[in-house]
């Protein structure tokens, strides 16, 4: 299991690898002319660093590791819990465990702190109780780690699950008939499904911990538990200072580059895939037990802090924010970002992850998949003042290009995430059935439309609903761009919170959290259709 | 759904088409913070009652802070579109000056009311607020009276500041004890530390944290409470008075050098620093108007408590030494 196919099994598609190793290129391409850009705008040299950098890399190697290990582990035991399980209301959950990774932060956090914070849901029970207050865990590195893995957590076991319900029910059929036991079952049949994501997926979630920025300021208790993200931060807004905020982004993405390199190096795994089915095959009780147990605690922990946004939200009233006309347009501006964001995204992760299936070559392997996940290592502060600087050189109005800059930063955000959504189950396929497209000599074409996109439907409805969920209006980018003409949701919903109006930014919130659900709950069930109807 | 696809239609041309007929009148781009151009923020009550004054028209850009517009004109020199900045404040006032960019306003502005008295030539003051720490009277009720009081509270007593590398008054803070302590702010820091539940990138964050009740007190302003009085009816939510004095923020406006409209500009200060243009701040930006508006202000701002001393730093002590402060203060409480 897990052999590497010989390259002369692979379908032989030079057209796909070319058109992937022209788009690695070019985003490689743009990430470079950023930081050129800020290079380039500096007036003054650098003054000396005022930064411990081995200090806070250490900080934040600790906190992205940890988050790493956990997330995966945790997200494992959950999308294994799920697999098995059937209940009402099952959809919803696996929704809203989806929904965390794309709901802002900043929401998840309070959300988090209502059910864990000192006057949380879980302390006034305690105290209503038995007359005390259990303390206050979500502050410090148990916070972070806390909100981090709630936010990743239940987004691994969102993509694991969707491995495992792609296992075909022959498969499921043979070790049924063979009696596999739970734990077996386990190592000799879910376990290949789900590894060959766990690289992609842990590059991602380290990343996002590595690079967070509000969360650990806001959990972390100070400036004892704190990023790089915050030095640059610092660097480019306060201190104005261009050439040390280049040297730290480059320190980080130095830093990242170990963890994206072993990501994108992994060897691809061979597995089937099928439709997913119901399962009639049960693991014995203590495995049944063990899964209810690890639903309920993930339910407690992931689905409480989401839950309490709704009600938070629900308490606060809509009528209020759905009177307002800013509503209105900023609901559309979203849909429009989100869905010409999520179509950019499917593109692009088609052609990255076609091209790079395609090819059994390490090193290109490695080229193809390292720029993606390199995006998300730049600093958003030096995107957003490398993206102003770019279009004001290309002589265009930064107000007009807003809307632009916007789909394609976010449509890269989005990237790596339909990388490793994407990538890993068409992998399988070719090493799996490269043998009969190569006698059935298909076109590249025919292999497409006959073997990847039938199989992918569920997938690709995923990997939309992400991008386009978290594409509904993170305008960081476009910070210095002009932006009072240019709201979105997400952006509404801050600037409420930073003009008192906290009311309105529950329901906001709440609004985003229920239109998030919809999207993971819909689109995989709407893609699967449409993928199996056109066959 | 004809609906939608129209609005949808409108959005993208809007975006465009924002611009195009605006030529016959003349036009100020003023660059502010975002919350400043904000509907509910003063931005479109000024645009309604000056633009009748001066037959003109006022176009507002917004970056997503008071220093990113600051940032955004030292990007673009001499090409800025930018007539006017509004929205930079006093501790980055000597930062801005610094730059060149800003011509001198030439205005005689005898007639404000402000807590010091108003010398700047290139910077007129539009509001004004003093940074204070916040509680509620429902679950404060003997709130502290100064820093050494406030380190002095029992062991569950936390505040949540901000950080002053990425937030207004996280800095206005650090300017704060500085201003108070001297020599000692790093003794007083050190002394907060136990206090300090978190300190957030953002006002707004560490504000929600105080009306969720996370926290016992938020550093905000003086003139917080007024907006929970006005809105919301609520009166249990006070500013901690403190006896070493207070550190105001004030809100500053400014032209540019670069600008082609040198006059039109210095009627918008002119008119913006008047009773006529001041009206609309206190309950838009929930500060203090820098003039006396008499009857027009309203009363829940007239019965604020004010600190009994206004403390100080020059500009030019505030730009040579902000950096090593904040390290002070990020060493002091790490």
């Amino acid at each position: 299991m897990g052999a590497f196919v010989p390259t002369n099994l692979l379908p032989h598609r030079p057209a796909r690898i070319a058109v992937s190793s022209v788009l690695a290129i070019a985003i490689a391409g743009l990430i470079a002319a950023v930081l050129w850009a800020i290079l380039d705008a500096a007036t003054e040299p650098s003054s000396a660093s005022r930064v411990d950098i081995p200090h806070l890399l250490r900080m934040t190697a600790i906190q992205a590791g940890l988050t790493t290990v956990l997330s995966l582990a945790v997200g494992t035991a959950l999308a294994w819990a799920l697999n098995r399980l059937r209940f009402p209301g099952r959809d919803l959950v696996v929704g809203l465990f989806a929904a965390a990774i794309v709901t802002p932060g900043m929401v998840v956090a309070f959300g988090l702190l209502s059910i864990w914070g000192r006057n949380g849901w879980i302390n006034q029970t305690s105290e209503a109780l038995f007359g005390f207050s259990l303390g206050n865990p979500a502050f410090g590195l148990s916070g972070i780690l806390l909100a981090h893995v709630i936010l990743d957590g239940a987004f691994a076991a969102r993509i694991l699950l969707a491995r495992l319900d792609a296992i075909p029910a022959t498969r499921l059929k043979v070790g049924q008939s063979l009696a596999l036991s739970a734990t077996q079952r386990f190592a000799l049949i879910d376990w290949p499904a789900m590894r060959s994501n766990l690289p992609g997926l842990g590059a991602i979630i380290f990343l996002l911990a590595f690079t967070s920025f509000p969360i650990v300021l806001l959990l972390g208790g100070g400036p004892a538990n704190q990023t790089l993200e915050v030095a640059i931060y610092s660097a480019v807004r306060l201190d104005f200072d261009l050439v040390g905020a280049v040297r730290l982004a480059l320190t980080q993405i130095a830093v990242c580059a170990v963890v994206i390199l072993l990501a994108s190096a992994s060897t691809p795994v061979v597995s089937v895939h099928g439709r997913s089915v119901a399962p009639s095959w049960r693991d014995a009780v203590p495995a049944q037990a063990l899964q209810w147990i690890i639903l309920l605690l993930a339910t407690v922990g992931f689905a409480l802090p989401l839950l309490s946004v709704l009600i938070d939200g629900i308490a606060s009233g809509f009528g209020r924010v759905l009177a307002q006309p800013t509503f209105w347009w900023s609901l559309v501006t979203s849909l429009l970002i989100g869905s010409a964001s999520a179509v950019l995204t499917l593109l692009l992760a088609l052609a990255l992850t076609l091209g790079r299936a395609a090819s059994g070559a390490r090193p290109v392997r490695i080229l193809l998949g390292t720029p993606s996940f390199a995006y998300l290592a730049v600093p958003a502060v030096v995107l957003s003042l490398g993206f102003f600087l770019i279009v004001r050189n290309l002589g265009v109005a930064p107000a007009q290009a807003a809307p632009v800059v916007v789909i394609i930063a976010n449509s890269l955000l989005a990237l790596p995430f339909a990388v490793a959504t994407l990538g890993p189950p068409l992998d399988a396929m070719v090493r799996a059935r490269g043998k009969l497209i190569r006698s059935l000599g298909l076109s590249g074409w025919q292999q497409f439309w006959r073997v990847e996109y039938p199989l992918l439907g569920k997938d690709i409805g995923l990997m939309l609903a992400l991008a386009f969920c978290f594409s509904l209006g993170d305008l960081g980018v476009i910070a210095l761009f002009g932006t009072q003409d240019f709201q979105t949701l997400p952006l509404m919903m801050f600037r409420a919170l930073g003009a008192y109006r906290s009311n309105d930014a529950a329901a906001i919130a709440a609004i985003l959290l229920i239109g998030t659900i919809l999207a993971f709950v819909g689109l995989p069930r709407l893609f699967e259709r449409i993928a199996h109807a056109s066959r | 759904m004809v609906k939608s696809t129209s609005m949808a239609l409108a959005v993208l041309i809007g975006l465009s088409a924002v611009s195009a007929h605006a030529q016959d009148v003349p036009t100020l781009t003023i660059y502010t913070y975002d919350g400043f151009a904000a509907e509910w923020g003063p931005g479109p009550q000024l645009s309604a009652a000056f633009e009748p004054v001066c037959g003109c028209k006022l176009t507002w850009v917004a970056a997503d802070s008071s220093i990113g517009t600051l940032r955004r004109v030292q990007l673009e020199g001499a090409t800025t579109e930018a007539d006017l900045i509004v929205g930079l404040d006093t501790a980055i006032a000597g930062e801005a000056r610094a730059t060149g960019l800003f011509a001198d306003h030439g205005l005689t502005l005898d007639k404000l009311a402000l807590p010091e008295a108003w010398t700047d030539a290139q910077f007129v003051p539009f509001d004004y607020s003093h940074f204070a720490f916040m509680y509620d009277t429902d679950r404060t009720a003997t709130p502290p009276k100064s820093f050494e009081e406030l380190i002095a509270m029992p062991e569950d007593f936390k505040i949540v500041v901000q950080d002053p590398r990425s937030a207004t008054p996280g800095l206005g803070l650090v300017l704060w004890i500085k201003a108070a302590y001297g020599n000692r702010a790093s003794e007083i820091w050190a002394g907060l530390k136990p206090r300090i539940l978190t300190v957030t990138r953002e006002w707004s964050e560490s504000y929600s944290l105080f009306l969720d009740g996370e926290a016992d007190m938020a550093l905000s302003y003086t003139t917080s409470p007024a907006y929970h009085i006005i809105e919301d009816k609520d009166e249990t939510i006070k500013a901690a008075l403190f006896e070493e004095g207070h550190y105001p923020q004030i809100e500053v406006a400014g032209i540019l050098k670069s600008s082609d409209q040198q006059e039109l500009a210095k009627q918008f200060l002119a008119w913006f620093a008047s009773p006529e243009g001041q009206k609309i701040i206190p309950t838009t930006n929930w500060m203090f108007p820098v003039v006396d508006l008499g009857a027009d202000l309203n009363p829940a701002f007239a019965g604020l408590p004010q600190p009994g001393k206004t403390l100080q730093l020059s500009d030019e002590d505030i730009l040579a030494n902000s950096s090593a402060w904040i390290d002070e203060m990020l060493a002091a409480v790490q």
